[in-house]
């Protein structure tokens, strides 16, 4: 066999030198800009696809905990000055907490029925934040959030936010990819494709699906609170239930299931709407169009589940645990 | 305290609920059939009102003359949604594939590409503006009934939503097309076996489904009289809502479910700010769910 190639250096490097050396050698504010959102969307096109791809439950209530942890971290830093440590921290455990909460009961339903609800929790969200003027200051917006504070240093220029964003990504993807790529994540796939062969032997798929709800919101939010410093700005707009369909479309079209999809979707639905931009009002139409496309086309996505298990077995773990 | 207010704000709330009913008849009448979600639905019913309004601005014709150019725009609209966004995920015949999560989440995702499609060609069209029906065409003349004040727009949403239930009972219980629908419905591969054409009758209950989609669009139009692209999204979301809290199969369950959404709307905007009214019926859905995790009428055996 030949030395596997070390793929997650190999994406820790383009993150963390390639992409930086190339917006600094060409980029502008703008494409800066991009760079992060296009981190920010893969974080919760991962954490997405835990739930959809391999726990296996359609969900559309991204906006939800990415609002909950990008509010949480506005508030939290324009009244407290709290810190950059104290805010991952907080919102990945009020994340993890309110999913739990609102997953104990949820995660029961069948699968269109779940649908709904998260869909019915998008437009909950989204009405709380417009009308809960006291909290959220409403539909004007949140304004002035301040830069990212690491101690006494406050971070600001495009190079720290895209340091600290992408950081906290790889790490939060890292995590996707140790729960999915393990026994663990095989007792998920198991308890998706059927329940009761699942439960006879001896799994329980209320407490993985549970578990993998919990852990999508913990993820979801810390990308809220990641974009909440990166924007300095929140409004309602930003969390209606179109932006969750813009996740599932990220998942979607990388390929249900797969890690690397997550990134390719998550470059695709960010910079696609960018790239048409030239088409004026035309932009929602082509993005329909490709969308549409890409599901009669790529039924399995650009990169599919099977595919890309079967590369990452190959490329990252040295002793292949299938062999086994 | 039941004083008029009150029941002017229920009657209100009652007859929203009936539009949101209008609209899931349609919407499950295919869920049925298909198990899959037809989010492009909304746009039908957008595509009802355009047409009813170029019916009585362009064309000048009476309110009532538009009815055929409306079932035209459906039918046509319904076999179109179906030949592009849902015939080309039956590749395979066998039943385990036609029932598969893979298929209903590829048409579900492939109807909601289809719809913003749609919409946003609709939106180059009109423009994304309000438009209104002439004043003297709609269905706006006050009708008292009994202390409260209705408008005729109002009980012909509740006639119709009535004609059409009845209707569609009687074309699913007493003829053959219903009989074939019921068939396939209910076990495909068995339907197949006995001689029925699957494609053409899943063409009939988008047609049958989409035509009563428009209609829906029409008379709504003609009540409210303000149209805009965008109209169909908030009508299909909450139509889907009353077909879950219904049950999903049970079409009289959606339409008692939209009209109790519609209902709870109106009495919550007794207490409550407007603007909170939106997540009422999302509410009620999370809250039936969790108590009758398969909808309030479920079809027997379904």
């Amino acid at each position: 066999m030949n030395r596997p190639l070390p793929l997650g250096w190999l994406l820790a490097a383009v993150i963390l030198v390639v992409v930086p050396a190339a917006l600094w050698l060409f980029g502008s504010a703008y494409a800066a800009r991009l760079a992060q959102l296009v981190l920010i969307t893969a974080l919760l096109a991962a954490a997405l696809n835990l739930l959809i791809g391999t726990a296996g439950l359609l969900s559309l209530d991204t906006v939800v905990y990415y609002g909950f942890g990008a509010y949480l971290t506005a508030i939290l830093s324009t009244n407290y000055g709290t810190t950059l440590p104290t805010e991952i921290l907080a919102a990945a455990a009020a994340g993890a907490l309110l999913g739990g909460l609102i997953g104990w009961p949820l995660v029961r339903l069948a699968s269109i029925f779940f649908a709904v609800a998260t869909m019915g929790l998008a437009t909950i969200f989204h009405t709380t934040v417009l009308n809960w003027v006291d909290l959220t200051r409403g539909p004007m917006g949140y304004r002035g959030i301040p830069a990212f504070k690491l101690g006494e240093f406050t971070i600001d220029g495009w190079a720290g936010n895209y340091y600290v964003i992408a950081v906290v990504v790889l790490g939060g993807v890292w995590i996707v990819h140790r729960l999915t790529h393990s026994y663990y994540g095989n007792a998920m796939r198991a308890a998706r494709e059927d329940e009761d062969c699942a439960r006879a032997m001896g799994l329980s798929p209320h407490a993985l699906k549970l578990q993998a709800y919990a852990v999508h919101a913990s993820l979801m939010s810390v990308a809220g609170a990641l974009y909440a410093h990166a924007n300095n700005f929140l409004s309602p707009d930003n969390f209606v239930l179109l932006e969750s369909g813009l996740t599932l479309t990220a998942v979607v079209v990388g390929g249900l299931g797969s890690l690397p999809g997550a990134f390719i979707g998550a470059l695709v639905v960010v910079l696609v709407p960018e790239l048409l931009r030239p088409l004026g009002n035309l932009r929602a139409f082509g993005f329909g169009m490709i969308l549409f496309l890409s599901i009669l086309f790529l039924p399995r996505g650009l990169w599919s589940e099977v595919s890309s298990l079967a590369f990452v077995r190959r490329h990252l773990f040295r002793e292949g645990w299938l062999k086994r | 305290m039941f004083d008029s207010f009150v029941a002017g704000q229920l009657a209100i709330g009652a007859s929203v609920g009936l539009t949101y009913a209008l609209v899931a008849i349609g919407f499950t009448l295919i869920y049925r059939v298909l198990s899959a979600v037809n989010f492009a639905h909304g746009e039908v019913y957008t595509l009802g009102a355009f047409a009813t309004l170029v019916a009585v601005t362009t064309l000048k014709a009476p309110p009532l003359a538009a009815v055929p150019l409306v079932i035209v725009v459906g039918l046509a609209a319904g076999l179109g949604i179906e030949r592009v966004a849902f015939r080309p995920f039956r590749r395979f015949t066998d039943e385990a594939s036609l029932k598969s999560r893979a298929v209903r989440e590829a048409t579900l995702l492939s109807s909601l590409a289809l719809g913003i499609v749609g919409r946003e060609a609709m939106d180059q069209v009109w423009h994304g503006q309000w438009l209104a029906i002439p004043q003297d065409k709609m269905l706006n003349q006050p009708v008292n009934l009994g202390g409260v004040m209705l408008s005729a727009g109002e009980l012909a949403i509740a006639g119709l939503s009535l004609v059409l239930l009845v209707g569609l009972q009687w074309l699913l219980l007493r003829t053959r097309v219903g009989l074939e629908i019921r068939a396939v419905s209910s076990n495909l591969v068995g339907a197949q076996f006995s001689g029925i054409d699957i494609n053409r009758v899943v063409l009939a209950t988008f047609a049958v489904g989409s035509i009563l989609g428009a209609l829906a669009g029409m008379v709504v139009s003609l009540a409210y009289g303000s149209i805009q692209s965008s109209m169909g999204l908030t009508v299909v979301l909450k139509a889907f809502v009353a077909m879950v809290i219904g049950g999903l199969t049970s079409i009289p369950g959606a339409v008692v479910a939209g009209v109790l959404i519609g209902v709870a709307e109106g009495a919550a905007s007794l207490w409550v700010a407007s603007a909170w009214t939106e997540m009422v019926a999302y509410v009620l859905l999370i809250f039936t769910l969790i108590f009758f995790p398969r909808g309030l009428f479920r079809r027997r055996g379904a």
